[in-house]
């Protein structure tokens, strides 16, 4: 089973951001998020990713559910990884031609000739919402956006972030993790997903990650490939990020 | 046109559209091997390797489905494709793999064996290959390394034996003018130098900016030690078939050139 059964259809983040939070087990009792977000911005529906093909009819159920029918009006990628972007065309299908926005790069040679384009250090308006397309410190593909929602405060992130929850943390944000976040599961979650950190300067690194968080309020950090993060809880994500930083540099000395 | 970069090895590129946001960006900063007008594109590399077997490495991008297999049809005259091997399931690396295997159904699927999620790319049933695994296609022998320098962390290297080919995927691209497709690196007119790949890495292996320099370029040395290739063979730049030394020392440089100036902007 990709995700648990009770899983709520959603879980609510702000007043108008949910987490739609799928699941994938990666065995020995680790799993892996593959989720996506909803801004409901007044009438129109905003998900942000469309989650992996993996999920498929499990993601049109929740979505269904959780926008009375209304589905979804348009569609902002994190990047076009197969398990962000997967499910375009039966979304497609399901809700009509909704608007999609690209990440930054160039939309025909990811398959999307028909989107709209994001820029890194630029901002759009989607569905009346004012979202800002930030470079993103913790990513692998050149192409990838963080997207910061100005109306909720929630920054979305892939694939940084991430976390390698226990079976019984699917859908739980940072707020409801029984004993918070592990150091060991956010250490293997970045070890096995971005490579380069083996180079990494680790305080270059999380001195502009840190500066990012700075510049701006953030009520959530909302990763795609992780439990969302409070911002009360984001100061220890990120000791603990820097502590597994550390690690993979140590651990995988050239 | 394909063109035949050492026997039984074709060389197939997708030039992709004109990208005038580098081209602005190249006269911003006066980027000394670039003409202003022209035209600037980052190509789309795959090979396939045709012993008494053959295999396709990469696809080329989705805009380029129907010229893939139109290539694919030149070169292989009549024979069948026997493999396909990703180098990563990226889309401009592996968007046309479905439309490539309906057309060759007797094709293998290859894959990179690292990582635990190859179900959430279709490719649960791929092949999966990795460091020590070889496949000797009769006349060529190709073997499968980790990627040292990537974007997906489900990636591989390979390497061709009998021509000394080493194949580093996003490693080693760079922008091209028009006029410059399918041309060996020193068949170039205008200069293939850090400035140029520097443009492109600082764009694709944007994470550079945080590395630690001298750690980089340590391991810059090992591959040039390990691998001594003969040729190289990027998947977005031209290939490299004279003076092979020289361009592991200008990677040393971008990586520096990375680091400290920071990111040159996205593909």
């Amino acid at each position: 089973m990709a995700t648990a059964p009770g899983v709520d259809p959603e879980v609510p983040l702000t007043q108008d951001v949910s987490w739609i939070a799928e699941n994938y087990p990666l065995g020995e009792g680790r799993n892996v998020h593959v989720s996506v977000f909803l801004i409901r911005a007044g009438e129109k529906n905003i998900l942000i990713d469309s989650g992996s093909f993996y999920h498929r009819e499990s993601l049109v159920r929740r979505i269904s559910r959780a926008t009375a029918g209304a589905g979804i009006h348009s569609l902002v990628l994190s990047h076009s990884d197969y398990p962000h972007s997967g499910n375009i065309p039966a979304f497609r299908r399901r809700w009509g031609d909704f608007e999609i926005v690209a990440s930054s790069g160039e939309p025909e040679i990811q398959g999307l000739p028909y989107a709209r384009r994001s820029r890194i250090g630029g901002s759009l308006e989607v569905a009346g919402r004012v979202l800002d397309f930030l470079d993103p410190p913790l990513a692998d593909r050149s192409h990838t956006s963080w997207i910061y929602d100005r109306g909720s405060s929630v920054l979305f992130v892939a694939d940084g972030f991430g976390y390698h929850h226990a079976d019984d943390e699917t859908g739980l944000t940072s707020r409801q993790l029984p004993d918070g976040f592990r150091s060991e599961e956010i250490y293997t979650f970045h070890r096995d997903t971005l490579i380069w950190l083996r180079y990494a300067d680790p305080s270059v690194l999380m001195g502009v990650l840190r500066e990012m968080l700075e510049e701006r309020e953030v009520s959530w950090v909302a990763p795609i490939h992780g439990n969302p993060i409070a911002a009360e809880h984001l100061d220890d994500y990120l000791e603990r990020l820097e502590d597994g930083v550390r690690r993979i540099v140590r651990e995988q000395a050239v | 046109m394909p063109r035949e970069v050492h026997p039984g090895i074709h060389w197939i590129q997708e030039f992709g559209p004109d990208r005038p946001g580098i081209a602005s960006s190249l006269i911003d900063r006066g980027a000394h091997w670039y003409r202003p007008g022209r035209e600037i594109h980052v190509p789309q590399n795959a090979f396939l390797f045709a012993g008494e077997q053959t295999l396709l490495f990469d696809t080329l991008s989705p805009a380029a489905d129907e010229q893939i297999l139109a290539d694919l049809e030149t070169v292989l005259d009549g024979r069948a494709l026997d493999y396909l091997a990703l180098s990563h399931p990226d889309v401009p690396h592996a968007g046309n793999t479905f439309r490539i295997l309906e057309r060759h159904p007797g094709a293998t699927l290859v894959a990179p064996r690292f990582g635990r999620t190859h179900e959430l790319y279709h490719l649960e049933d791929a092949h999966k290959v990795g460091p020590g695994d070889s496949l000797d296609l009769g006349g060529l022998r190709l073997h499968f390394h980790d990627a040292a320098f990537l974007d997906a962390a489900m990636s591989m290297w390979m390497t061709e034996e009998t021509s000394g080919m080493l194949l580093p995927v996003d490693w080693m691209g760079l922008p091209l003018m028009d006029g410059e497709g399918l041309l060996f690196a020193d068949e170039f007119r205008s200069p293939v130098d850090v400035d140029r790949y520097a443009e492109f890495h600082g764009r694709v292996m944007f994470w550079m900016r945080y590395v630690d320099v001298a750690r980089t370029q340590a391991e810059i040395d090992l591959l040039a030690e390990r691998y001594r290739p003969a040729m190289i063979a990027s998947a977005h730049g031209p290939v490299i078939r004279a003076d092979v030394p020289r361009y592991f020392e200008m990677m040393k440089e971008v990586v520096e050139r990375v680091a400290t100036g920071g990111r040159t902007g996205v593909l």
